[in-house]
């Protein structure tokens, strides 16, 4: 740093009384949130303030909940708020005007009046207040971007009025997901522009200004929709309006680490912008050409090279130890027989053995060279522990998913109060939505189930056979031995030979010993049973079993008893979810309509062709039902809190995991550090070449850049290979406790592009600083005669 | 008009902390085709000089202009590619890059500028011919002699043809023999093909042969 560039000149008179004033500001605001009694709520905010954003989240988040809570205080509270902040304010602003840049330095280096400074230097000033507008101003437009494409994309998709918005043409009826990746697209290119062209005004990296413009102006975004989740009021103003991006980002459960995530991804994007911006403008013109910088970039670091590449590989396969040594083996050998070959060689032709000789010595490795191998590593271990977790984490979604589903019915429509007694009407209707594969009829409720052995509450469903293998996987799941049309049929049910053997006990013949003429077992309807289930009350198909429902009591002799009735075990199904299996009981939609006296049926299971377009089409038949008093529900809305609590999990293991490529990033930088301090004279002569800072700073970058590529590449094959490794032969697990027989594995394509994309980002990140160290390496330092 | 002036420029270095002011309102013109020659003691600040005159190091006041344009008014880039174009470089010590041959050394300056790699390796050939040198291109700096490294310097200083050749102390490093052969090639390259050159040096008898001496102490240069 030249003297010149940053020179303050601080008045202290001014800094104290901005001191003090925004001290009193501080007191006012502390008065005025223990007055509303909103100090544990503040308590989490105060962690922001120490980002920067201060006292203004603070007593807008105090204001809101004094408004909310409508305390006694409330009318005192909002007053003294306002005050504190302005006064607060206030000496933040004294403080700034105390901070001034001292007027451009009389004393010149040199004696000769007259005679132009280097002009380098002469063109830096200390802040460029048009830089911070591009960088704020920029992430903001890239936030409201974000917030309006979404809303304007996916709007009309869902909510009640969604029909009548979108009749009157407002907005695109995309999918959310789809609407939030287009709009995140969009608004990522938004903040990467804003930081070139910011970048490439001001000349420089100017991260001060990026920092101030990103906190001041980008940060209450976040922060607002966070808040929006505590603030009941701001949900009230707020919630209709950005409903579709609540809606998203309660996908994985916690909607403000959405928000957070996405406010970092514009902020990278930003930086992305300001670092090309730089290289590409930051000595005053656009050239974003990569010719002998690769040319230097690739002979500097070599990473490309096939030796290693699947040395890396090998660890990254089959761990540290074996590819070492094996490595050394082969190494010794090889070492051994060139030997050998040098000595004879030596006695026939003495100077050919010489630049054998010469060329062993040069097979050595350099220190940066080992560092360049376990960067590769590093970042090849990150990206693959990403991607095999990821995928197993989504092999588990997807098998829960397969199993809920295979269950579950898609969608299920029934009406806020009361069973749908004209349902095959309703199912007339319901079958002209497209997107509609299947319906079937169900009534549901809860009862106890006992058999000789045990008791046990279940749930019972009562289905239509005929239609339910058209929703369910129920027909496939039953067990060898039963059958799902013997629920229609019971008399086809053969009762089980233990159950024979004891009914036929009750009739023998205590006197001779000797069963008498079979008698013909009674007709009981069927039922089907879980395979948990089966075994905790020990029987099996045909076995005997009563359902004695709590509610709806008969009268008896001795005042009202439970219903009860007799049923035959018609079949066992295995869904592969213990709770189902444990839970679950199914009988002829007829004997429940008329055990639990329904008009035809509480609601219909759906199955839809996409089952990512579930929550649509639900909503499309309840439109076409005409709305209120009918609701569907999707399964994700059923199984919101299972599904959002895995996505959530996925997330922050991705994040999590990503701290092992951040590591690899330090190592990079360590590397590439390195590097620059072995090349300086390099660098110095290839500016004396005449290559410009920028070009200095492209071929570092792209060092960077070569290792993470490598690294991503390797991690990519080997967690793929690890994947297959999973997917085909197979980790056991043991059934009985886990209910699953292996790990499951399935491999998302997109995000394990991303985890290879982040990794790269990350390494391009790593690496700008020592680029730009590289890049101030002053050309005569390095050529200075030894 | 001259090629090369240098107008009142003041330049110092730091030596333990100590301000050593080797350059003391210097002002020179060099004109287009001249082979210069400076002599002076050790630290006087003869590379200082020649780092200024050749745009690696900025003075703390004055000019240096090129064809009567101020040099150091242009930003980075320009006087980057200024460099690139105008201006050839010997060092005492070769200062090749060790990961390329001789003939992708050669061919360096060319690819900066972006040319294509066809013509220039073709060129650079040529010149590592013309240096005696056409059976070493594809050996690396690592497996060349001091004398060969520094006429594959001399070869890289002229691919682009530069109208300044600027050598610091080129044959320093070597022994007298092959110290002359450097020589030779530096004069044959001022006659044959124009380039103005300043050749920094102490060896007397060299700086005795070059049509201009200049002599550098105290701050000031002086013809000799």
């Amino acid at each position: 740093m030249h003297p010149a560039e940053r020179q303050t000149d601080y008045r202290w008179p001014l800094l104290w009384a901005g001191a003090l004033v925004a001290l009193v500001g501080a007191i006012l605001l502390g008065v005025a949130i223990s007055e509303s009694e909103a100090w544990a709520e503040v308590a989490g905010a105060l962690g922001l303030s120490f980002v920067g954003w201060g006292g203004l989240v603070q007593s807008f988040d105090a204001g809101a909940l004094a408004l909310g809570a409508q305390k006694a205080a409330a009318v005192a509270g909002p007053k003294a708020l306002v005050a504190g902040t302005l006064v607060w304010l206030a000496g933040w602003g004294l403080i700034a005007a105390g901070i001034r840049r001292a007027p451009a330095s009389g004393e010149g280096p040199s004696p000769a009046a007259g005679a132009p400074l280097y002009p380098r230097l002469a063109r830096y000033r200390d802040f460029y207040w048009s830089t911070l507008g591009a960088y704020g101003g920029g992430i903001l437009l890239a936030e409201l971007a974000l917030l309006l494409l979404q809303t304007v994309l996916s709007s009309g998709v869902p909510s009640d009025l969604g029909g009548a918005a979108r009749e009157a043409g407002g907005g695109l009826s995309l999918p959310p997901t789809i609407a939030f990746a287009i709009a995140f697209i969009v608004s990522m290119g938004v903040a990467f522009a804003s930081g070139f062209v910011g970048a490439s005004r001001a000349q420089r990296l100017s991260f001060p200004e990026a920092t101030i413009g990103v906190f001041y102006l980008g940060l209450p975004v976040p922060i607002l929709l966070s808040l929006m989740e505590r603030v009941p009021s701001l949900q009230l103003a707020l919630g209709y309006r950005l409903r579709e991006v609540t809606y998203v980002a309660g996908l994985i459960g916690r909607p403000e680490l959405a928000y957070w995530l996405v406010f970092a991804a514009l902020v990278l994007a930003l930086v992305l912008g300001i670092n090309t911006g730089f290289i590409a403008a930051g000595s005053g013109r656009v050239d974003l050409r990569l010719g002998f910088e690769l040319f230097v970039a690739r002979r500097h670091v070599a990473v490309f090279r096939p030796s290693l590449l699947l040395g890396a590989l090998a660890v990254l396969m089959f761990g540290i130890i074996p590819p070492l040594i094996v490595y050394f083996i082969i190494r010794g050998a090889e070492a051994a027989v060139e030997r050998t070959r040098v000595k004879n060689l030596g006695l026939a032709d003495p100077l050919a053995a010489a630049s054998a000789q010469h060329r062993m010595k040069l097979h050595e490795q350099s220190p940066t060279m080992m560092m360049t191998a376990l960067s590769v590593g590093g970042v090849g271990v990150g990206v693959m522990a990403l991607i095999i977790v990821l995928s197993v984490m989504s092999g588990f979604e997807a098998d829960l998913q397969q199993k809920i589903l295979g269950t579950n019915a898609h969608a299920v429509v029934s009406r806020y109060a009361g069973d749908l007694p004209d349902y095959a009407k309703v199912m007339e209707q319901v079958k002209r939505v497209p997107g509609v594969v299947g319906q079937t009829p169900f009534i549901i409720n809860q009862v106890m189930i006992a058999s000789e052995g045990n008791v046990d509450g279940v749930i019972i469903k009562g289905i239509d056979p005929k239609t339910v293998g058209s929703v369910t996987d129920l027909p496939q799941n039953i067990l060898p031995g039963g059958d799902l049309g013997h629920l229609e049929q019971p008399a086809k049910i053969l009762p089980s030979s233990a159950a024979e053997g004891r009914e036929d006990a009750e009739e023998e013949d205590p006197i001779i010993g000797k069963p008498s003429k079979p008698a013909k077992p009674t007709v009981l309807p069927g039922i089907i049973i879980g395979r948990e289930l089966a075994a905790s009350l020990r029987v099996v198909v045909g076995d005997r079993v009563n359902v004695v429902s709590p509610l709806g009591t008969e009268l008896g002799p001795s005042g009202p008893i439970p219903k009860s009735r007799a049923f035959r075990v018609a079949g066992v199904f295995y869904s592969g979810m213990y709770e189902y299996d444990s839970k679950f009981v199914y009988i002829l939609l007829q004997e429940a309509q008329d055990f639990f006296a329904v008009k035809g049926a509480t609601g219909i299971e759906l199955k839809v062709a996409d089952i990512d377009d579930a929550r649509r089409i639900a909503n499309q038949v309840v439109r076409v039902l005409g709305g209120y008093p009918y609701r569907a529900r999707d399964w994700g809305e059923m199984n919101k809190n299972l599904f959002s609590a895995l996505r959530l999990e996925k997330l922050v293991m991705g994040i999590i995991l990503s701290i092992i490529i951040i590591v690899a990033a330090g190592l990079i930088v360590a590397t590439v550090i390195m590097l620059v301090l072995e090349k300086r004279k390099e660098i110095s002569v290839l500016k004396a070449l005449g290559v410009p800072d920028g070009g200095i700073v492209k071929i570092f970058l792209a060092e960077g850049l070569q290792i993470g590529v490598a690294g991503g590449v390797l991690g990519l094959f080997s967690g793929l290979a690890w994947c297959l490794f999973i997917e085909k032969v197979g980790i056991k697990l043991d059934p009985e406790v886990y209910y699953i027989p292996a790990l499951p594995v399935r491999i998302e394509p997109v995000q394990t592009a991303l985890a290879v994309v982040i990794a790269v980002l990350v390494t391009y990140l790593a690496s700008i600083y020592p680029a730009l160290k590289a890049s101030s390496v002053e050309p005569v330092e390095g050529l200075k005669a030894e | 008009m001259a090629l090369l002036s240098i107008r009142n420029v003041f330049k110092s270095y730091f030596l333990h902390g100590k301000r050593i002011d080797v350059l003391r309102d210097v002002s020179l013109d060099i004109n287009a085709g001249e082979l210069v020659s400076m002599i002076g003691a050790s630290g006087a600040g003869k590379s200082t000089f020649l780092h200024v005159l050749g745009t690696l190091d900025a003075p703390a006041a004055g000019e240096v202009l090129f064809d009567g344009k101020s040099v150091f008014a242009m930003n980075d880039a320009e006087i980057a590619e200024f460099r690139n174009r105008t201006i050839g470089f010997v060092f005492q010590s070769h200062y090749l890059l060790p990961e390329f041959t001789a003939l992708e050394n050669v061919a360096m300056p060319a690819l900066i500028q972006r040319r294509d790699r066809g013509p220039a390796y073709a060129y650079a050939r040529e010149l590592l011919e013309r240096v005696g040198l056409g059976s070493r291109v594809d050996h690396r700096p690592g497996e060349l002699s001091g004398g060969e490294a520094q006429r594959v310097a001399l070869a890289r200083a002229l691919v682009l043809k530069p109208a300044v050749l600027l050598a610091d102390e080129p044959t320093g490093n070597l022994d007298p023999t092959t110290g002359e052969g450097i020589h030779q090639l530096l004069r044959d390259v001022n006659r044959d093909l124009g380039i103005t050159a300043v050749v920094v040096t102490h060896n007397e008898t060299l700086a005795r042969s070059m049509p201009r001496r200049l002599r550098l102490a105290g701050g000031q240069v002086s013809e000799a």
